[in-house]
Parts: structure tokens; C-alpha cells; sequence
């Protein structure tokens, strides 16, 4: 790399644009720190809306949590070296609130209750614990929990989604539970949720919709919609919904990627500049240099589209191998920005569990990297790598974000710790 | 004998006059009801030969009695007569054109025609007595450098050479033949003794030794003429007495001999062989080549390029006199098709077609004006073959009408307004886009002629996107592609209409299934914007893939043959 000197110059660098990158470029934002977020569209896509903050604990016994922060409790006496454990629980809350208030304010409201995990039904009709819901999908752990009369409509050409599925699974406790499928208006052969909730932004296609599902109501108190409800207006088509049809309407998550996760994308990407983030998102990070003064030199994207930022410091929040911040190879799994040391299993046979469906998991799901309590990578020996470089989300070591349903908790409060982290520095 | 061949001779030469007088006049009128006839971008309401004819006498009427007869004149002079818009575009094209087309032009009216117009301008005329005899002489010059530097410079320009057709070079060569064959034919005129025996016979009306020997020898001496056996030229008194007699009976008709500058050198070359010629009657052969010639050009003109002497200079001050009364419906179609024949092939369109480039790439003609124009008159015939049509399709689709074509052409055809009409037709028949042919066969259909050809074809092809498992090892198949695709979006039934989405056109890659994409409505309608490609979010190239599939089902199935001519023509309708 020249030492040109077009270098874009921040503060704060991250790296990632799911999650916990835009969580980390939001904190850094409200702390009025210099930020520049890098990253291709990536995991947040696959974002089902809900917000996990720990469901299950332990994983070997599958035992869901009603209370999310007894189970933290525990989950940090248990594995000490979980991100959670480098956490206390008053920082993992604000660290929650300060985001759910940030999608509030995008217009995004989510339901949460402070000391309660919520069971929501999920598109194949099986219940999941979660901790904040979209408000979009609230209705639907209400009519769970209370078991009212209820229609679940499903459509002609949507595929990993069905009504039925949900009745025969969860229907035995909730007799009034009905299900119904219909054709979307306008659209023929497989459907796709993005364009469906695309066409529902329209008043046309709501009214068409209502007219379609008005025959099939009987005595439904509620009906419940895979989550189509619009991008950036489902508020109102909610309501919409609600007044043409006098019922309360909710959403299911559907089968990912889903309208949910592109409702998350939108928000960031829209406002994360407005309260001064410089993004340079669809670009990936295709070079990094560390300089003898501590301070970070990255090269942006390939030919005549490549650009240099320079920052003091940098939350890596690549994710694990789906995002592509972690790479399995023949000969061990690799940190692909930094070359980091990576904590993994010590040989490839020992990657996964024999029993693929075993309750413990498989190692491969506990590699990232390991973190001194500034959410900083080290090294084996607990020797930090580089003193200005910070990581964030499923990047990091010892947790089994899909088994243990803690995922955007995870990514969210190891966020908030790396930016408290940078601060911490400074100071 | 000799009076026996003299008549089969003239009985010949009338036969074949009048034939091919009869020839060229229906050709004539065949090719100028043609602009009356020929639809180009009609509709079915267009007006009928009948009504166009009208319409263009009604024009030529309003012309005649407007103001704008001053500018089509000016162009008469300007751009037919001058040829000035020539000489501003390449003035060695300008000098092969004048040269060609003065020589031509006069050498019929001074020489085919002296008889009917030269004599009756000038009494005094006789095709022997200067100028006219130097002028022959210098005008067949001029038509022999003209014809040069036409073949010169359809050799020395590559493209031009690429495209030239056999046509280009028989016109040519029809003319080279009649000019080269007079030459030969005067220069053994000049040489030979019978025609001096028979004129002495005809104008001495004496065959008195006394008068003939010192006129054979001055003759002999000046006139090149090859008397056999030779007669003594060196013999000053007997000159002196030749050039007595040549005074008093020969010099009223006979201007020096160096006038004919062309045949009189060739005349000297020949001089030895003079024996052989008279003895064989080459003279006479030569003849008979030199007016057949004549005669074929004639009756070939109207079906050749030559048409061009009477479509273009009509051409050029139709689009001087404007549009106002030419831009009516009726007239629109009668310009369009007199445009085809105002067409010389010269190529300067093609030479400067901005989407020549991909001429270089993709071997297929219509895509330079010059050759679009043929297969559109080919179109506009009726005479095309579905795979021309297919070849034409795509030629005129590759076109971005940007005009340069127009700008160009020196016979002033308005060829911008000619390809929208012929693109119009083109959809009217089914060809609405480039690759029409790719929807003629089904999916399996196509990947079944994919794998047989390739079985025929060399080595397999090198691996490319479509075929490397680095492409789409990290595909997750999440649909993201195909929710972001604006294609699919605007179908209401992808399947229906596109046969399948990008990310099972992807997922059929995985399972190196490419032949089945090939033929896949999807990859043909593709308009490239990239939203896949940007939003994958494993960053699998899927917009790079369609384009790369595209180009392969060009390289592998395009037609190229008469494998199309049952399958091209039509379009099959979507069901419902």
C-alpha cells in the first residue's frame, strides 16, 4: 500500500455490517466518536426480527429460560469465558435499550418485557423464546399465550411457510386455532416475501388482501400473516390491516431471508449516516496494515474503486462463516481480515459432534476469537494482539449463539462492550 | 465471306441492341414501379402503389411550382453534377467517382450514341477527326483509372474488402471489359491493312499503283498501319508523294493518328503481331466483344448498381427538396424503398458505423449499414430466408440508430428512418429482438442440442464462471437474488415467463447442470442491473454469471445455418 494521502482518516473503524456492526457504528455514533463502517450486505438479511437475548441455558438440557437475566446469571458462572461474562447485566440492558430506542425512533417499535423472555410461533409451527419482539409480531404472543380464537392465513406459491404446519403443531393446546390459504393478490406462481411485502406498501393490494381473507374469518378473534406487512411502513399497513378487517393482525417470521431482516438493513442504512457514520457498505475490507504508531490502515475494495482509510482503532465484527469473518480451511479455521489467532477445536476431526443433532453441539460453534475484558482479541497466552483493535458478535469464542438463542443479544451487548472498550482507552 | 460476316455482324449487333434496349427499359420500369411497391414499415392501412404514385407526383407538382425548386437544382449542381458532398468526404473518392462517372457519361453520348447525338450536333463529325477521336481516347482513359482506383480501394480498405461483393467487381469489370476491348478494337483498326484496302476501294475509287504505293507507305509510316508485306517507309520521295494523296483524299476525315493517345501506343505494341491479327479477323472478334459488352452493361443496368446513375441524382434532390412534401405516409414509403436503390455499396456507411467494433467481434454483416440495407431490401422483397431474417434481426438490434450511417452515406438515403421502419417489420414478424431464436425450443430442447454439439465440437470450452465451483461454493440459495431482481418483479408468474429464477439458475450451476440454463428465459432477459450481484450476500457473482451463460448459448446455439429455417419464424405465444 502507497502512503497515499487520500487516506480516509476516522476514529473508529468497523468492520461488519450486520448486527453487531451496526450496533457498534450506532454506540460509537450516540458517543460522538469519528466512525467509518465497512461491509457487504451480509447476515442481517437473515435477521427473523427477533431479538434474542439468552433463551436457552444450558444447551445440553435444552432447558428455555423464562427469565432471560437469571439465565445470564448463570450462563456466566457456568462458561466464565462467554462475551456475556465480560458484560454486567446493567451494561447489557442499556446496551438493549439504547438500541431497541434507536429502532423505535426509525420506526420500528418492539415489545419486550423487562424481566421475561416472550414465545413466539415460528413459521414452521414450533415455539421459540426470544427477548423483544417487533411490534408487528406481539399480537402473535399474545394469542399464544392466551389461546383466542384465531386465523393463521397462509399463500398459494410461498414456500417454507405454512398455516397448516403451525395448526397441526401447536393446535392440540389451542382448539380455536384455524388455518387458511389464499392466493396474494396480483402475484402468480412463487411468491417472494420481499415483493409481497413490496406490494403490500400499496393500499391497492391491502384492500385486495382483506377482501380475500374477510370469507375465512368465522369467529377469529386474530389473524395471523407471515411477515409481509410492508418495509418501511408496516406500522400503518398494520393498522391498516387491523381497521379493514376489525381484528388484531400479527406476523409470523418467515423462512430466511425474510422481510424482517431487510426492515433491520433498511433502518441502519438510512440512518446510521444521518447521525454522522461514513459508510462505505457493498465494499469488503481487502487489505489491513498495522502501523507502528498503533493506528490501523485498511485498503477498501479491489481496482479503481479501491480507497484507504486510516483509523485509531477497530471493532472487527465479521461474524463467524456465513459472514465470512471466519474461514474453515483443510488445516484449521482462519481470522480472514487480520489473521488472527482464531480459539478452535485442536484438529479438524474434533470440529463436530458425531451425533449431528446432539444436544451439546459441535465444537466448530464455540470458535472465534478469545477477548481480554475489553472485548480485545488475544492470543492463546492472553496476550493481546493489537492494543487498538476490538471485536464484536458471533466473531467471538465460546458461545453457541444458535443453540443458546442469544444472537443479536450477543451482538448488540458485545458491541456496547467494544465501544465501551475504545472509550475505556482514551481515557 | 466477308460480306456474309459483314451482315451476320450488323444483324448481331442490331438483335443485340434492341434486346438489350428492351431489357434495360422494362428493367427500368420494373425497378421504379418497385418504389411504389416495396413496403418498408407499412401498416395496414398504408396507401396502395396507385396512391403512391400519386402522392409523388403531387409532390413533384407542388416542388415544380415552389420555392424549393431553387435548392433541389442547386443540388443537381451541387452534389450530381460538382459531386462537391464527394470531394469533402475523401478527395481520391471523389476523382474515382468523377472520373468513372464523366467518362461513362460521355463516352455514351459522344461515342455509343455519336450517330444519334454527336453527328446531329456536329455535321462535320466523323469518329476519326479530332477532338473526338483524342477524346475517346482520353474518356476511356479516365474510365479505366476510375474503375482502378474503385478496385484499388475496395482491396487496399480491410473492411471494405471483407464485405465487397461479387457484384461490386462485375460492375466494374463490365465496364473495364467495354473500354479495354474498344481500345484493343482501335488499336487493330489502326493497324490493319484489309481496312486500308477496303477504304481506299470506298474513297480513292482507284486502285492506280501510282496513288496506292506512296499512300501505303505514308500510312505505313504515320498511321502504324502493318501492310504485308511491308512496304518501303524509309523512301522520302515516295513519302512526300503518300502525303499528297493523304492530303487530297484521306486528311478531310483522318486527324494524326498520336491524337489516340491510348490506342495508337498499343497500336505501335501490336504493330508485330498485325499478321496474325488481320489473318484471324481479331479486329472483327474484338467487335463482336466490344458492343456485347456494351449491350450487357445496358440491359445489366437496371439490375445492378448502375441503377444507381438514374436512383441517386433523383435520391439526392428528393431529400434537397425537404420534407414538407415528401413526408406524407405515402411518400415516406416510396422514399424508403427508392432509398434501397439509390445505394452504390460504396460501404463509407459501414466504414463509419459506430457499432463496427462489434462486427469485429460477432460475424454477422447486418450489422454494417451497408449490409443491412441488402438483407432489408432482401425483407422488403419478400425473398428472405427465416435464418437471414434471424441474422438481421440481430444485426439491426446491435444498430443504436445513432445516425452516423446518415450523416455519411453520399447518396443522401435517409438510412436512419429505413432502420426503424425495418426494425418495425422485423417485430411485425415475429424477429422483436436479437435472440428471438433462443425461444423457439424449451429448455431441455436446448440443453439437448448443448451437449450433442458439444460432443461434435473440439475440446471442451476453458472454465469460466459458470463452470468453477469457486462461483457458487458459498451460494446458500436464500432467494435474496431473485427478491431483488426487477425482472422477476415485474412478472407476475416468474415461472411462467422466465422459466426460472437467477438463484435456481445458480443452484442449477452447482449442480453443473449448465445446459439447462442456457435456454432459460431468465438469462435472455436479464437487463444486466446488477441488484443481484450486489446484494448476494455471499458475493457470488450471479448478474456476471447470466451475462457469461448468454455469450455461451450465442457461441454454442445460434443458428448459423438451415438448422433454423423450421424453427426460427415463429414466436411461440405464452400460454395463459
Amino acid at each position: 500500500m502507497d502512503k497515499g494521502a487520500n487516506d480516509i482518516t476516522c476514529d473508529l473503524m468497523v468492520i461488519g455490517s450486520g448486527m453487531a456492526g451496526m450496533a457498534a457504528s450506532l454506540f460509537a455514533a450516540n458517543r460522538d466518536i469519528d466512525v467509518v463502517q465497512v461491509g457487504i450486505t451480509g447476515e442481517i438479511n437473515f435477521a427473523s426480527g427477533l431479538i434474542d437475548l439468552l433463551g436457552v441455558h444450558p444447551v445440553e438440557t435444552q432447558r428455555l429460560r423464562k427469565n432471560p437475566w437469571t439465565a445470564i446469571a448463570e450462563l456466566v458462572s457456568d462458561i466464565p469465558t462467554h462475551p456475556y461474562a465480560q458484560l454486567t447485566p446493567n451494561q447489557i440492558e442499556r446496551a438493549l435499550d439504547e438500541f431497541l430506542a434507536f429502532l423505535r425512533d426509525a420506526g420500528q417499535p418492539y415489545s419486550a418485557h423487562p424481566n421475561q423472555n416472550t414465545r413466539v410461533i415460528t413459521p414452521v409451527g414450533t415455539i421459540k423464546t426470544t427477548y423483544a419482539v417487533p411490534a408487528s409480531m406481539a399480537g402473535g404472543a399474545a394469542a399464544l399465550a392466551t389461546r383466542i380464537p384465531c386465523l393463521l392465513i397462509d399463500f398459494y406459491g410461498l414456500k417454507g411457510y405454512s398455516a397448516r404446519q403451525i395448526k397441526e403443531n401447536i393446535g392440540k393446546n389451542w382448539p380455536d386455532l384455524r388455518a387458511a390459504r389464499i392466493n396474494f393478490p396480483d402475484l402468480k406462481g412463487e411468491l417472494y416475501t420481499e415483493k409481497m411485502a413490496w406490494a403490500m406498501e400499496t393500499e391497492q393490494t391491502r384492500q385486495k388482501l382483506v377482501q380475500s381473507i374477510q370469507p375465512h374469518l368465522g369467529d377469529a378473534q386474530a389473524v395471523g400473516l407471515p411477515a409481509i406487512l410492508g418495509i418501511y411502513r408496516t406500522a400503518q399497513v398494520l393498522a391498516d390491516l387491523q381497521d379493514a378487517l376489525g381484528l388484531p393482525v400479527f406476523e409470523i417470521p418467515t423462512m430466511l431471508p425474510a422481510v424482517t431482516g431487510l426492515r433491520l438493513r433498511e433502518a441502519f442504512e438510512q440512518r446510521l449516516p444521518r447521525i454522522g457514520i461514513r459508510s462505505i457498505y457493498q465494499h469488503k475490507v481487502t487489505g489491513v496494515e498495522a502501523l507502528n504508531d498503533g493506528t490501523f490502515r485498511f485498503r477498501i475494495g479491489n481496482g479503481p474503486a479501491e480507497q484507504t482509510v486510516r483509523s485509531r482503532a477497530a471493532v472487527l465484527a465479521t461474524g463467524r462463516f456465513f459472514g465470512k469473518g471466519l474461514y474453515a480451511q483443510r488445516t484449521g479455521i482462519k481470522e480472514t481480515v487480520f489473521n488472527l489467532p482464531v480459539y478452535q477445536p485442536p484438529d479438524r476431526t474434533r470440529w463436530h459432534h458425531k451425533d449431528f443433532l446432539h444436544t451439546e453441539g459441535h465444537l466448530i460453534n464455540q470458535t472465534g476469537l478469545e477477548i481480554d475484558n475489553h472485548f480485545r482479541p488475544v492470543d492463546g497466552n492472553r496476550n493481546l494482539v493489537y492494543p487498538g483493535l476490538f471485536a464484536a458478535g458471533s466473531v467471538l469464542a465460546h458461545q453457541d449463539w444458535m443453540r443458546q438463542k442469544c444472537g443479536s443479544g450477543l451482538a448488540i451487548a458485545s458491541a456496547y462492550g467494544a465501544v465501551s472498550g475504545y472509550r475505556d482507552l482514551l481515557a | 465471306l466477308q460480306t456474309e460476316t459483314r451482315e451476320f455482324a450488323a444483324m448481331l449487333f442490331t438483335i443485340s441492341a434492341y434486346l438489350s434496349l428492351a431489357i434495360c427499359l422494362f428493367g427500368l420500369i420494373y425497378r421504379i414501379g418497385r418504389w411504389f411497391r416495396l413496403q418498408i414499415g407499412a401498416t395496414s392501412d398504408s396507401p396502395n402503389p396507385g396512391q403512391r404514385l400519386g402522392s409523388a407526383a403531387a409532390a413533384g407538382l407542388d416542388l415544380i411550382f415552389s420555392r424549393r425548386l431553387g435548392s433541389v437544382l442547386l443540388a443537381l449542381g451541387k452534389d450530381v453534377v460538382l459531386q462537391q458532398h464527394l470531394f469533402r468526404q475523401d478527395w481520391r473518392r471523389w476523382l474515382m467517382h468523377m472520373s468513372l462517372f464523366y467518362g461513362v457519361i460521355l463516352l455514351v453520348f459522344l461515342h455509343a450514341l455519336d450517330d444519334q447525338i454527336t453527328r446531329a450536333l456536329f455535321p462535320d463529325y466523323a469518329s476519326t477527326l479530332n477532338p473526338y477521336l483524342f477524346l475517346r481516347n482520353l474518356l476511356g482513359a479516365l474510365v479505366l483509372t476510375g474503375a482502378g482506383i474503385a478496385v484499388i480501394r475496395r482491396r487496399a480498405i480491410r473492411a471494405l474488402k471483407r464485405f465487397s461483393a461479387p457484384s461490386d467487381h462485375l460492375a466494374l469489370f463490365l465496364l473495364a471489359l467495354v473500354v479495354v476491348s474498344g481500345i484493343l478494337l482501335e488499336s487493330t483498326q489502326i493497324i490493319s491493312p484489309s481496312i486500308f484496302d477496303q477504304m481506299v476501294i470506298d474513297y480513292l475509287g482507284d486502285d492506280d499503283p501510282e496513288l496506292v504505293e506512296p499512300l501505303k507507305a505514308y500510312w505505313a509510316a504515320e498511321y502504324a498501319v502493318a501492310f504485308s508485306p511491308p512496304v518501303r517507309e524509309t523512301d522520302a520521295s515516295l513519302l512526300a508523294d503518300g502525303k499528297n494523296v493523304h492530303r487530297e483524299f484521306c486528311a478531310e476525315c483522318h486527324s494524326p493518328p498520336q491524337s489516340a493517345f491510348v490506342s495508337y501506343a498499343v497500336a505501335r505494341a501490336i504493330k508485330p503481331m498485325a499478321g496474325f491479327i488481320d489473318r484471324q479477323h481479331l479486329d472483327l472478334y474484338l467487335w463482336y466483344l466490344h458492343f456485347l459488352a456494351s449491350f450487357a452493361a445496358l440491359a445489366y443496368l437496371p439490375f445492378s448498381k448502375f441503377f444507381h446513375l438514374i436512383s441517386t441524382p433523383i435520391n439526392l434532390m428528393v431529400r434537397a427538396a425537404g420534407n414538407t412534401s415528401t413526408n406524407t405516409p405515402a411518400n415516406r414509403l416510396t422514399r424508403r424503398a427508392m432509398g434501397l436503390d439509390a445505394c452504390t455499396h460504396c460501404g463509407v456507411c459501414s466504414q463509419h458505423c459506430s457499432v463496427k467494433p462489434v462486427f469485429q467481434v460477432i460475424d454477422n454483416h447486418t450489422i454494417l449499414p451497408s449490409e443491412k440495407l441488402g438483407a432489408a431490401e432482401k425483407a422488403a422483397t419478400g425473398r428472405q430466408r427465416p435464418v437471414e431474417a434471424v441474422e438481421l434481426a440481430e444485426g439491426s438490434h446491435i444498430c443504436t440508430l445513432c445516425g452516423r450511417c446518415t450523416i455519411w452515406c453520399p447518396s443522401g438515403i435517409d438510412l436512419q428512418d429505413l432502420w426503424q421502419a425495418s426494425l418495425k417489420d422485423l417485430g411485425c414478424n415475429g424477429y422483436s429482438d436479437p435472440h428471438s431464436w433462443i425461444r423457439t425450443r424449451s429448455i431441455a430442447r436446448w440443453a439437448e442440442e448443448a451437449r450433442q454439439r458439444r460432443s461434435d465440437a473440439e475440446p471442451p470450452p476453458p472454465v469460466r464462471l459458470a463452470d468453477s465451483p469457486d462461483s457458487f461454493w458459498a451460494c446458500v440459495q436464500c432467494t435474496t437474488c431473485t427478491a431483488v431482481c426487477p425482472v422477476v418483479a415485474a412478472s407476475d408468474d416468474p415461472q411462467r415467463d422466465l422459466d426460472m429464477t437467477p438463484q435456481q439458475i445458480m443452484n442449477l450451476l452447482r449442480m453443473q447442470l449448465k445446459e439447462l440454463a442456457l435456454g432459460c428465459r431468465m438469462v435472455w432477459d436479464c437487463v444486466t442491473c446488477y441488484k443481484c450481484q450486489e446484494h448476494c450476500p455471499q458475493g457470488v457473482k450471479v448478474a456476471d454469471v447470466l451475462y457469461e451463460l448468454r455469450n455461451e448459448a450465442c457461441r454454442r446455439l445460434k443458428p448459423t445455418g438451415p438448422i433454423m429455417s423450421n424453427a426460427a419464424k415463429k414466436v411461440p405465444e405464452p400460454e395463459e
